[in-house]
């Protein structure tokens, strides 16, 4: 279709459909959707205005993507059925594309209106299950439903690119894959519409000025209103998000719709639902420097085998990043980020896969099971409510942990990362927070240093030794000679024999080894390292004792007929040997054979200090093979523990 | 802290160990029939008789 000036039919200003995709104009007088067809023009009737977010996006915005042009020329406002809106943004490209930009808490998603395959047909949206890929989309990438819902078009502005009806709704489902492949099928048209794109930054298609992580954080927006149930003063910090809000002064849950406040539900709160440890209104400071405000605070727990366990999550809120979470689970700490589910590769099933791969990296399974929202304070983007039930599921590789929390229209992946009590003490510029107990699931285990660069010493000992061989020298005989001993005069009386002189250098361990006839008897040997000039001596026993026999069990021996004994290094010089012996047959002489050896390869000193290097090491792997014990008692799938 | 501790400590005996490779120490109790008995690393004489 081309340009097209005519009078709107309900107010009779004039109007101009400038593109030629525009099916919809909304009419700026009166706002009234005009829509053009070959009849002529059609009034659908009115729209309401644009509720002003905190949008960078103005129609009119010209930026480029994949080299050709475009403009914004329409906008639309849509509602999720459970709460929260979104805006969709036509962009109208120069070369005649019509591109369909979704922005939905501060993320943008380009896409294309994709044909369908001749013949192919897609599932209907009752049969389409989240979590599964949709293999009849003709994507290169394969693309998972991550949700499914009900839209309702609330307002628009501009030209629209298709019959926008005000108020009325359509079912889509979102798809995503990995990539930042994005892709929505619409069921309000039969057959469904595919539209194909990716997950974009504003830089990414040439609207850098705007781009959310440059442009300037806007001062958050307050607006203060009154509780329809007590009259006290409250306020939002998100107004154009908020679609829950509780009241200070009397615990009322409220609905916000487009700034109306409605009265619930009022909250009773148990001592343990009031525990929070950080107030709403906090500002904290995190990674990048990044402010958040605590504008949120929600009581969750999780009933295992009869026992119900309570976490605390506080929802962060900042104008430029939009919504991340805190989580304070038996005083531990997880700074929880949304993850785009296409990024998380499950290994089996994506419902309750027993482990999910992000960035190449594998989390376990630790907890499947229902998180039920218990109570509520602050402000929320979404329509919570107490006793909000969804299937969570965490995967921990410590210090992350990846969540899933799943209904039968939606999927979310999330990503926490572990944070001390110190880091958040600096983060709030508070102090004295209660001490956490037990083990996280995703705590780090900090003494890993302990048997990773613990075993350093080790291996230096291990090159040491290896190269001290050859260094130190191989072994040398500095004496060998047979004396033999006289008979002795009586038992107890000692005969001595020397050796000849020989020479001992230093620097270099002696052993000194004696051999002796001995049969089924023994003999004592007291050796005496003489040096020959200083006349000092060095002493050491050498006792032989040999025996030999059989009994029912067969032949035996005991002892052995050459013994030794090994001396450090002793100053350099010549030395000779005296030997003191007594023996049990003293009446006969006894032959020795003495041998002194410098140089000798032992492994007692490695040993000793190999085994003294060892001890840390080991305590190390104990208090990491305890920890892990630890953190996985808790778990339903502690069957794992062993293999961390 | 008791990182560089322990660090240091692990070097020092791989250092002891080194020294005693070169210089020929051994342990005292390491001739298995050795007088002394408690282990120990000594050099030179301990006094004679």
């Amino acid at each position: 279709m081309s340009v097209l000036q005519a009078n709107c039919p309900s107010c009779a200003a004039p109007v101009e459909f400038k593109a030629g995709s525009t099916i919809v104009l909304v009419c700026p007088f009166c706002r009234s959707a005009i829509a053009r067809s070959d009849r002529g023009l059609q009034d659908l009737g009115k729209v309401a205005e644009i509720v002003e977010s905190q949008s960078s996006l103005k129609l009119g915005l010209k930026g480029e993507f994949k080299g050709a042009r475009f403009e914004l020329t329409g906008r639309a406002q849509l509602r999720h059925e459970l709460g929260g809106s979104w805006d969709e943004w036509y962009a109208t490209f120069s070369n005649g594309w019509v591109g369909w930009l979704a922005e939905a808490q501060g993320n943008f998603y380009l896409t294309f209106y994709q044909p369908m395959p001749e013949g192919v047909s897609l599932p209907s949206f009752d049969k389409l299950q989240v979590g599964q890929i949709v293999p009849e989309i003709p994507s290169t990438i394969p693309l998972m439903v991550v949700e499914k819902g009900i839209a309702t078009a609330v307002a628009a502005a501009g030209e629209i690119p298709y019959q926008l009806t005000p108020n009325e709704q359509s079912s889509y489902a979102d798809l995503s894959g990995s990539d930042s492949a994005f892709g929505t099928i619409d069921y309000s048209l039969d057959p469904p519409w595919v539209f194909i794109g990716q997950q974009v930054s504003l830089a990414d298609i040439g609207l850098a000025n705007a781009r959310p992580a440059e442009r300037e954080a806007r001062r958050v927006s307050t607006a203060a209103m009154g509780c329809p149930n007590c009259g006290g003063p409250l306020s939002l910090t998100a107004p154009d998000k908020a679609e829950r809000v509780t009241c200070p002064n009397c615990d009322s849950l409220l609905d916000v719709n487009q700034g109306n406040l409605t009265y619930l539900k009022t909250l009773t709160p148990t001592e343990a639902d009031k525990s929070f440890v950080l107030a709403i209104g906090a500002e904290g400071t995190f990674k990048d420097d990044v402010k958040f405000k605590i504008i949120g605070a929600v009581v969750r727990s999780v009933t295992i085998d009869g026992e119900t366990y309570y976490w605390h999550e506080y929802l962060l809120y900042n104008p430029t990043i939009f919504f991340r979470w805190l989580v304070h689970s038996d005083n531990h700490w997880n700074f929880v980020e949304p993850l785009n589910p296409a990024d998380v590769a499950a290994d089996a099933n994506i419902l309750g896969a027993r482990s999910a791969t992000h960035n190449g990296k594998k989390f376990k399974i630790f907890q499947d099971a229902p998180a039920v929202v218990q109570y509520v304070k602050g402000e929320f983007y979404w329509r919570v409510e107490q006793g909000e039930t969804v299937r969570a599921v965490d995967y921990v590789a410590a210090p992350l942990m990846l969540s899933q929390e799943s209904t039968e229209k939606e999927i979310n992946w999330s990503i926490g990362n572990y944070m001390t009590n110190a880091e958040i003490e600096k983060a709030f510029g508070i102090t004295d927070l209660p001490k956490p107990w037990s083990v996280a699931p995703n705590q780090p285990f900090t003494g890993g240093f302990y048997y990773t660069w613990g075993l350093l010493p080790l291996f230096l000992l291990l090159v040491v030794a290896v190269f001290m061989i050859p260094i130190a020298g191989l072994t040398n005989t500095v004496l060998s000679q047979e004396v033999s001993l006289p008979p002795m005069t009586n038992a107890t009386t000692a005969q001595i024999a020397f050796s000849q002189p020989f020479e001992i250098k230093g620097n270099r361990n002696i052993r000194i080894s004696a051999s002796a006839p001995v049969s089924n008897s023994f003999a004592e040997l007291d050796v005496d390292l003489v040096n020959n000039q200083s006349q000092e001596v060095e002493s050491v026993t050498i006792p032989i004792e040999y025996y030999f026999g059989s009994d029912s069990d067969g032949s035996w021996t005991e002892g052995a007929k050459e013994q030794d004994a090994t001396l450090s290094s002793l100053p350099a010089g010549k030395y000779t040997l005296r030997v003191e012996g007594t023996w049990q047959d003293w009446q006969t002489p006894m032959p020795l054979s003495l041998k002194v050896e410098q140089n000798v390869n032992r492994g007692v000193n490695f040993l000793c200090a190999f085994l003294v290097l060892l001890i840390v090491p080991v305590l190390g792997l104990f208090r990491k093979i305890s920890f892990e014990s630890r953190r996985w008692k808790d778990s339903m799938f502690n069957t794992s523990s062993s293999e961390e | 802290m008791l990182k560089k501790l322990y660090l240091i400590f692990g070097i020092g005996v791989m250092l002891t160990y080194g020294a005693a490779a070169w210089f020929g120490w051994e342990l005292a109790n390491s001739g298995k029939n050795s007088r002394i008995g408690v282990p120990f690393i000594y050099t030179g004489f301990r006094g004679g008789k």
